[in-house]
């Protein structure tokens, strides 16, 4: 047994076995008067103690959480036991956030730039000013940029939005002002993927919502359920529940590049070759169909009853009646007909006798669901490997199904307070703005026609002048010269373009910022936030703050009103009207003045002291194969074929379309950028991903439960924990195959170099058994070469400067986890 | 008499340091003064290989070796069946720790883990080895039980979250953190724990879930051998333990 632990504590806990033995005599037992202080048995509830109803923000899961506050100091936060997603629990990063408030790095007041040279060694010699001054700065440039005809060249890119008061005035800004570029979401950077592959099947471009409670099989595909896969606190409630009380117990079988805590606590952990996982779902639904184990009452049947699929052999499609699918039979003749587990374990290094195991448990046990996130579809063939896995949960009919996966419902919020029709003015209705392509080249032929967002293409576009460059720029919960693959370029791109950051916290991206807006932190917002997927029915949280804010920052909404209001003309007087973001968010409460919560929320007032309005249940249900709507007491009402297009399967079909109408309606486009079948391109086929970077391994670089969304890493508790799978307590190893090192003559703990097209790090390695001998597994966080004291202070290089910059051309995702590398010893 | 003890199912636990992390911010520890840990493990050869991992918390031994060589009478266990610090007795020689078969106990004046050093960025008020602007509020802290944020030259250790626990309602048979009645009562570990893999109750007490889990799905103690008789147990998953435990040996 290793000990993977690097600390003496691990080294003391076994060289003292057995040398204690004689110690163990009468042990000094000490009375302790436990006194009458009973009266106060609220113990940290007590007294001056206040507890404040927030919102976690360090991932996108969207934890309630309770702030406790005692004599104007922060010491705990807790899950709020009201909270439906927090049920009074946390993960690890929850109790964290305290760190975050009081982190001694942060921005401390407007800031400007007065060294005008950027770059990594350049310090920016930052001067603070006031808040006039630093918003009448950036609303000159862009009053300045408007008059020219030029708004389109100010883009506001953001990551993490959280609702209505903040990400949701983004679009109008950019309507007003007149700008394509207002906002580019980091969606393509997340997972997008997922999102396409689900629009492209059964027509919702969102996550999935699921009903794991009521599953009694679980087959991931990446996505880190208990590392990473939001909402992880949630997630890991789940995992107590159905492994360790429900009965039956759920059976889980996880597919991974590396053993991971998922994998190691599943019943099967399969280590899967990096970009193959639609392989293997094509091999399972293969075993599905010949082994007939599909659902007939969602999929259908042959008309006879008698199972005609039989490997290598076509079927008569018009032999097969389809139900709530579409085009199952085409498919298994031009694909699924030759795709066996044998085929398979030729693609995926996974046994035949694996692939057959799963397939079966799978396929027999009912409700099952297949999940994918990221690493699945962070491929070339991402939108193939993402149909092909979201195509199981329709063969075994879980689509909106008990135990299944259904989309997510949005809140009954309140209207805006302003109508912004009444402020477009004739340059926002007409302005040369409108004839511009967005930056990212989003939507655009030449670029990504089906994308949601391409922010990874920003830097990279700017710096060509392709489309056009940008003027200025601004930042919202994203650092993407620090995330972006190939960060390098992001460099040079931010040379020449004025910068706005607005995050509480120095980074890279703000290291090149010639303005700094600094957010307020969030336990001291007010802020809404819809949730996140969770189980379909509707969830808006608010944080509301547990303290004053502790230095001159202001929130992000409000410096966007402030800015809208310096804006000449009609824009100006639409953010006027606005106000600000207290006025928005008790609008958007007056929706719950006619549809309260189940917790009784009908009012700011009452949000503001439950922390969170939510209205069960989810509205529809498939049951063996027909759909109801609730009727107020029961899934009782029959849905029409027209209900379930209009709601459910919002495709041209109004079924779950293995065959893509979304896909065949793009065939031209599609076929040309990629290559691709016209015959094939909208069924989900196997296709060889293609891996750039020039080098014999493959790097994936996946999030660790500290991780998240990388708001930790100034966190000296989050680094000391990092990645203690493999012993990372204050820094990160990348994992390698002990094989794969002693052929490179490298030991553990030495330094490499790893190596691609895009560029080179340095990190300290691990050698550990549980990585796929062809996989480097570094997980993303460090390499922080600016930002908090502690962030910069951790050894080893940051995987994306390694990360080739190539995305899936039809759903836009950067391909994170592709590249390969070259490793030696440094 | 109540007797506080800890039960983890590994069987539920999912290794996600949330235990670690709350206690850490409750108990205002220093980055790798993990008074709370999760270690990991893994054997094998790929693809055949095995990762497991273990909370562990201090034990808060029925037979404490550490109490047992503490020359000053420092470290001790109290009615209830907790072992505590005393900082205004302890001298920092460090007996304990070496006793200690479960290498939880902490000296503060160690190289910092975390550079640079958390206690330069928050530096310490007189008695306060250092002073985070996060600390717990003052009317908890109790330097004679080893709550708080501690001197310099001392030893420090998990206290079973006392500044709540001995808070508690007399008598309850369960510190249960969905009862809102000892939800503040209850360990930050236990609190936190979000796939319920921690309880926390009275041991002397047969109504408390405590006792009914390590009797229903067998309860071990690490480290039988040493006759430290642990408070904590865990649970494997089955109805009777992987490994036959040793608490019908009464030599112990
Ligand atoms: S799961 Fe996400 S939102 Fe919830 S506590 Fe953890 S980091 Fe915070
Ligand atoms: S919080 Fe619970 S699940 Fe997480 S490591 Fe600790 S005991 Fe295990």
């Amino acid at each position: 047994m290793d000990d993977q632990n690097l600390s003496t504590t691990r080294r003391r806990f076994l060289q003292t076995t057995g040398a204690t033995g004689a110690l163990a005599a009468t042990a000094t037992t000490v009375g302790l008067p436990l006194g009458d202080d009973t009266a106060q048995a609220q113990g940290a509830a007590s007294g001056a103690t206040k507890i404040t109803k927030s919102i976690c923000h360090q991932c996108p899961a969207r934890c309630g959480i309770d702030v406790y506050t005692t004599n104007g100091r922060v010491h705990a936060i807790y899950g709020s036991p009201n909270h439906p997603i927090a049920n009074g629990k946390l993960c690890p990063k929850g109790p964290l956030g305290i760190y975050v408030l009081y982190d001694p790095d942060r921005w401390k007041s407007p800031m400007k730039r007065t060294n005008p040279k950027k770059g990594r060694n350049e310090d920016p010699k930052f001067v603070p000013i006031s808040w006039d001054e630093a918003l009448q700065t950036v609303a000159d440039r862009l009053n300045t940029l408007r008059d020219k005809g030029e708004s389109h060249r100010f883009s506001l890119c953001f990551g993490r939005g959280w609702g209505a008061s903040c990400a949701g005035l983004l679009g109008t800004f950019g309507d007003l002002y007149g700008s394509p570029n207002v906002p580019i979401g980091h969606s393509s950077m997340c997972s997008d993927g997922s999102i396409l592959s689900k629009q492209c099947t059964d027509g919702n471009a969102s996550y999935s919502a699921y009903d794991y409670r009521n599953c009694n099989y679980l087959l991931m595909f990446g996505a880190s359920f208990l590392e990473a896969f939001r909402p992880y606190n949630n997630n890991m409630q789940v995992w107590g529940y159905i492994r360790g009380e429900k009965t039956p117990k759920t059976r889980v079988t996880a597919v991974d590049v590396h053993l991971n805590t998922t994998l190691a606590a599943a019943d099967r952990g399969l280590l899967i070759k990096p970009g193959t996982d639609g392989a293997l779902a094509l091999a399972i639904a293969h075993v599905i169909l010949t082994e007939g184990l599909w659902e007939r009452s969602f999929v259908g049947d042959f008309k006879d009853g008698v199972n005609r699929f039989k490997a290598g052999q076509t079927v008569d499609p018009a032999s097969f009646e389809e139900k709530w699918v579409k085009g199952l039979a085409e498919w298994w003749n031009i694909e699924l007909k030759d795709r066996t587990p044998k085929w398979a374990e030729g693609i995926t290094s996974i046994r035949e006798h694996n692939i057959l195991a799963t397939a079966r448990e799978f396929g027999s046990t009912r409700p099952a669901i297949a999940l994918f996130e990221r690493g699945a579809h962070a491929h070339s063939n991402g939108i193939m490997n993402g149909m092909a896995i979201h195509t199981l949960n329709a063969l075994v009919g879980s689509l909106y199904a008990k135990g299944g996966l259904m989309y997510q419902m949005g809140p009954s919020y309140g209207a805006m307070p302003v109508d912004e029709k009444a402020y477009m003015d004739d340059y926002a209705q007409n302005g040369a703005w409108k004839k511009q392509p967005r930056i990212d080249l989003k939507g655009h032929v030449d670029g990504y026609l089906l994308a949601k967002n391409m922010l990874q293409e920003v830097g990279p576009n700017h710096l060509k002048g392709k489309p056009y460059k940008l003027d200025t720029v601004m930042f919202y919960l994203t650092n993407p010269i620090f995330t972006a693959p190939n960060g390098q370029q992001w460099e040079e791109a931010l040379k020449d373009v004025f910068v706005i950051d607005t995050s509480p916290f120095p980074s890279e991206t703000g290291h090149f910022a010639d303005l700094i807006l600094p957010d307020h932190t969030y336990l001291e917002r007010l802020q809404d936030a819809p949730t996140y997927p969770f189980q379909g029915w509707p969830m808006a949280q608010l944080r509301v703050p547990a303290i004053k804010p502790l230095y001159d920052t202001k929130y992000f909404g409000d410096t966007l009103i402030e800015i809208g209001k310096r804006i000449k003309g009609k824009t100006g007087e639409y953010y006027k009207a606005l106000g600000n973001t207290e006025n928005v968010i008790r609008h958007l409460a007056k929706g719950f003045e006619k549809d309260p919560g189940d917790n009784g929320v009908n009012s700011f007032e009452s949000w503001v002291e439950q922390g969170v309005w939510y209205k069960k249940p989810y509205l529809w249900q498939q049951i063996g194969g027909d759909f109801f709507e609730w009727d107020g007491k029961a899934y009782a009402k029959p849905m029409s074929a027209d209900d379930v297009k209009a709601k459910l399967f919002k495709t041209p079909s109004g079924k779950f379309e293995i065959r893509s109408g979304y896909l065949e309606k793009n065939i031209d486009w599609v076929a040309e950028k990629t290559g691709r079948d016209k015959a094939r391109l909208m069924f989900p086929v196997w296709e060889e991903p293609k891996h750039p970077g020039g080098g014999d391994l493959y790097l994936v670089s996946p999030k660790t439960a500290m991780h998240a969304e990388g708001r930790g890493a100034n966190i000296p508790m989050a680094i000391a924990h990092q990645q203690p799978v493999v012993g990372g307590r204050k820094q990160v190893f990348v994992e390698i195959n002990p094989v794969t090192a002693k052929a490179r003559g490298i030991s553990d703990g030495d330094v490499v170099k790893i190596k691609s097209a895009a560029g080179q790090i340095e990190v300290r390695c691990r050698l550990y058994e549980g990585t796929r001998p062809d996989t480097l597994v570094l997980p993303m966080e460090y390499g922080h070469w600016a930002g908090g004291r502690w962030s910069k202070n951790v050894f080893g290089g940051h995987c994306g400067h390694a990360t080739v910059n190539q995305s899936d051309r039809v759903t836009g995702q950067c391909n994170y986890y592709t590249t390969k590398v070259t490793v030696e010893r440094a | 008499m109540t007797k506080w003890g800890m039960v983890i199912d590994l069987e539920k636990c999912t290794g996600c340091q949330a235990c670690t992390t709350a206690c850490a911010m409750e108990n205002n520890r220093l980055p790798g003064e993990n008074w709370q840990d999760v270690l990991f493990y893994h054997e094998g050869t790929y693809p055949n290989v095995n990762l497991s991992w273990l909370p562990r918390p201090c034990m808060h031994c029925e037979n404490p070796s550490c109490v047992a060589v503490c020359p000053t009478k420092a470290t001790w266990k109290t009615e209830d069946g907790v072992v505590l610090v005393d900082w205004n007795k302890c001298i920092g020689c460090k007996y304990c720790m070496i006793a200690c078969p479960y290498g939880v106990r902490f000296y503060m004046d160690e190289k910092a883990t975390i550079e640079p050093d958390t206690r330069a960025a928050f530096p310490g008020d007189g008695t306060r080895s250092w002073n985070p602007p996060y600390r717990m509020p003052d009317a908890m802290e109790d330097p004679s039980k080893g709550i708080g944020i501690q001197p310099h030259g001392v030893v420090s250790k998990c206290t079973f979250c006392y500044h709540k626990i001995s808070k508690a309602p007399k008598g309850v048979a369960d510190l249960d953190e969905a009862n809102p009645a000892t939800r503040e009562h209850t360990p930050a570990c236990v609190r936190t724990c979000a796939p319920k893999a921690r309880y926390f109750g009275d041991l002397d007490n047969p109504e408390s879930r405590v006792s009914q889990l390590i009797a229903d799905k067998g309860g071990v103690r690490l480290k039988e051998e040493t006759g430290n008789k642990p408070q904590v147990y865990y649970l494997s998953g089955g109805g009777a333990p992987v490994v036959p435990g040793q608490r019908s040996n009464k030599k112990a």
